[in-house]
């Protein structure tokens, strides 16, 4: 190794913060529904014309109503979308009107919240199912969602529409409380080819494997994983990742039921050593407590080759996709498993991320709502043409049979893999911070910065978090 | 003659109090109406909410549920909670460090620029430029020139070969803080320098005459004249500074969100997040009555201790 003054003649790669400038995305949930959103902006809104479930329960003197859908504005296409559908199946159900509404996106909950518990709730929200949904479960504002004008046995006629892990964050005692509208959002290593390939390294399968690279990056000052943790959430997916591939899927169970010290199992205190192992052999890029992920500048290190790799949900192939247009679509970009812990119980083809987005239904509206309600969401949701849309955007739909229509996309490379990955994954879980709830994830986060921060142990952690079981 | 004047007297007495008293009334309800849009409006969105955080302090309300009465369970929760007592010793650590900071150059800045010196409109120009920016702009724009290694100050210590101008400045448990602290007096010094550049505008000339007659040098006519004389102004702007320090939000909310970790929480933070990402309403309102109460509790201890009460104008005597 060549002591050479730094600079480019080492081939270091400079990045200045100018050429790092790109716009700044809304925010996480913003990103979250996006997913991908400026790969295809003129991608042509479809209007579905036949569906599983659209015409299977109209007759004559089926009910009709006004019902108000809230949905979250990602300020992307599919906006306009959810609009021109809400329309579309007015225009094909005379009687009834759907009007599709966008209360603010910082207070989104907190207005659903109110909403829901009101005289006169929105029908359907838009969702993300886990612990905040089952808040309303138990306050008893929020409804199964069944076919419409039968009495809901838990076996809806649309849940054979959708990829059976999509299902898990609404499922609650044998009922379905929601109904995917959103793209699955697992989450995965995306790392630069090319960087990788320029240091003779394969993408790691075990974690003694990616410590080895970091190594090996850090003698010629590359940073091995970006790392935007302004928000907590990005770094939980670390935490996610590394107790199942430790402990397997029951750990976090078992933390979700409120088991006592669950928090203090083993494999949460191995996963925060490997975690702070990471900080300090310095695999992540200096300030990664301060940078927010939004920004896009984790994005843009990995895209440079100043990072060759980030974990982050599959939205950011349409995030990299919309900043670098063409570089993701040439294949640039690698997707990994996140690796294996050696002598860890979970499958290394377990997934963690957002199964997907979900429609929820009131519980405190008159039959005629709920059933127009029921029925829009099974005609919008489990639709083929509303699949084909989601593809077109970038997304990977959870709606079954969705693969074949991945062979005109431009990325298809990325998305079939993913569906796949989904598809036969042994097990999905749902991030942490939505199974749990906001009472707990807030704590959750400030506590992982302050471990990855270096100045909480793994001990200390587990000993806080207890408290919030 | 000793009689008469009593007698006459009599009547138009009498009649006075009664139209003194008319016109008193007159007076009252025309105080009544003319203050009436102002009582509404304070009423409706000063007293009413206050009231009604107050009210909420003390029950359960999830947005999601019917309105609870808890009693005093979110008082218990809000001082046997670790994190509550933490947020509330950062939010203390905030105002006192605030100002520190403001206080002194507010205070040079303002005297400077009450001078005559050349230039000093241009220099007072410049000074003040902070104050027309919007905070969301300004916090923004800290964000870029505080980035790790990309950002222009490490970019300015990479060029004066000064490295530790290179640091995690908001992402650093040890920095955050006081990172902030200083990023809040940027923005807010210029304003408390207004305060005191026309406080010491307002100092009589002849009171320096004086002291310089009696021998007093520059230092000796600060401490002995400037300082006193801007009694007033300190107590004003020092109530501004660290009451309004108690509720600072949007620096914080848009740089570090509170963190890294929990160090820079500060109560109005938690408030935010208790509130309206937990929805848990009768909690959040317990900190912000505890807010509200601290900021009452300060101005009326500034304003006691310093006399600022008494309406005792700092230039009797001059005149």
């Amino acid at each position: 190794m060549p002591t050479a003054p730094r600079g480019e003649e080492e081939g270091i790669v400079k990045v200045t913060r100018a050429s790092l400038r790109l716009p700044r995305p809304l925010g996480r949930t913003a990103a979250l529904v996006a997913a991908g959103l400026s790969i295809s902006t003129a991608a042509a809104v479809t209007v579905p014309v036949t569906s599983s479930s659209a015409q299977s329960s109209r007759s004559s003197s089926a009910p009709t109503a006004t019902i108000s859908v809230w949905m979250e504005a990602s300020g992307t296409p599919v906006d306009n979308y959810w609009v021109a559908q809400a329309k579309a199946f007015a225009k094909a159900n005379p009687g009834d009107t759907i009007n599709v509404e966008f209360p603010g996106a910082t207070v989104y909950n907190s207005k659903v919240a109110a909403a829901l518990a009101g005289n006169n709730p929105p029908a359907l929200t838009f969702g993300w199912g886990g612990g905040r949904e089952l808040q309303y479960i138990k306050a008893k504002v929020v409804a199964p969602i069944g076919d419409a004008g039968k009495s809901d046995a838990g076996n809806p006629s649309w849940k054979k529409d959708f990829v059976p892990s999509s299902l898990g964050a609404v499922t609650f005692n044998n009922k379905i409380y929601g109904i995917p509208v959103g793209g699955t959002q697992p989450v995965f290593f995306f790392y630069n080819k090319k960087t990788m390939a320029k240091y003779h390294l394969s993408f790691p399968t075990t974690t003694t494997q990616l410590l080895a690279d970091v190594k090996t990056l850090a003698k010629h000052d590359v940073t091995t994983i970006a790392l935007g943790n302004l928000g907590g959430w990005e770094g939980l997916m670390y935490l996610e990742y590394f107790t199942d591939r430790i402990g397997g899927p029951q750990v976090f169970l078992n933390i979700q039921a409120g088991k006592k010290g669950a928090w203090s199992n083993p494999a949460i205190i191995q996963a925060l050593t490997d975690i702070q192992t990471l900080v300090k052999d310095k695999a992540f890029e200096q300030g990664y407590n301060q940078i927010d992920w939004p920004t896009g500048f984790p994005d843009a290190l990995v895209h440079s080759g100043a990072a060759a790799m980030q974990l982050m949900g599959d939205w950011d192939i349409g995030n990299m996709q919309g900043y670098f247009p063409g570089w993701v679509a040439s294949g640039a970009l690698g997707i990994g498993f996140f690796p294996k812990v050696p002598g860890g119980k979970g499958n290394p083809a377990d997934l963690e991320g957002n199964t997907t987005d979900y429609l929820e239904l009131a519980a405190h509206i008159s039959p005629a709502e709920t059933y127009v309600a029921e029925k829009f969401a099974a005609w919008l949701c489990a639709s083929p043409a509303y699949a084909k849309f989601e593809v077109g955007e970038g997304l990977v739909p959870v709606i079954t049979g969705s693969s074949k229509l991945f062979a005109s996309s431009p990325l298809k490379q990325y998305l079939v893999p993913i569906y796949n990955a989904v598809k036969h994954a042994p097990y999905f879980q749902y991030s942490w911070d939505q199974a749990l709830g906001p009472k707990e994830s807030t704590p959750l986060y400030s506590n992982l910065q302050k471990v990855l921060g270096l100045t909480e142990t793994p001990q200390q952690f587990a000993k806080t978090m207890n408290t919030y079981l | 003659m000793v009689a008469t004047p009593a007698v006459l007297h009599r009547s138009p007495v009498v009649g006075s109090r009664s139209a003194k008293t008319a016109a008193r009334r007159r007076g009252f309800f025309a105080d009544v109406v003319g203050l009436s849009p102002t009582l509404a409006l304070y009423g409706a969105f000063i007293v009413v909410p206050t009231a009604f955080a107050v009210f909420l302090s003390f029950t359960h309300w999830n947005v999601d549920g019917p309105i609870r009465w808890a009693g005093f369970a979110n008082w218990r929760e809000f001082f046997s909670d670790p994190v509550s007592y933490h947020s509330l010793l950062v939010t203390l650590e905030l105002a006192g460090l605030s100002w520190l900071a403001q206080t002194p150059v507010a205070m040079a800045l303002g005297i400077f620029i009450a001078g005559t010196q050349r230039y000093r409109a241009i220099y007072a120009t410049l000074y003040l430029l902070p104050l027309l920016m919007s905070t969301a702009g300004l916090s923004l724009m800290w964000e870029d020139v505080l980035f790790p290694q990309y950002g222009g100050l490490a970019w300015l210590g990479r060029h004066v070969h000064m490295a530790f101008l290179s640091q995690t400045w908001l992402g650093s448990p040890n920095l955050a803080l006081y990172t902030i602290v200083v990023i809040i007096a940027w923005q807010f010094v210029p304003f408390h320098t207004l305060i005191f550049q026309a406080g010491r505008r307002a100092i009589a000339s002849e009171l320096y005459d004086a002291a310089s007659v009696d021998g007093a040098n520059v230092r000796q006519s600060f401490w002995h004249v400037t300082l006193p004389q801007l009694r007033y102004s300190i107590v004003t702007s020092s109530t501004l500074v660290l009451v309004g320090s108690l509720t600072y939000f949007d620096i914080i909310y848009i740089l570090t969100q509170g963190g890294p970790g929990d160090s820079t929480r500060v109560l109005a933070m938690d408030m935010y997040n208790i509130g309206f990402n937990q929805t848990e309403f009768g909690y959040a309102s317990a900190i912000a009555t505890v807010l509200g109460a601290i900021g009452i509790v300060l101005a009326i201890l500034l304003v006691r201790l310093s006399g600022f009460g008494s309406m005792e104008g700092t230039q009797e005597g001059i005149w």
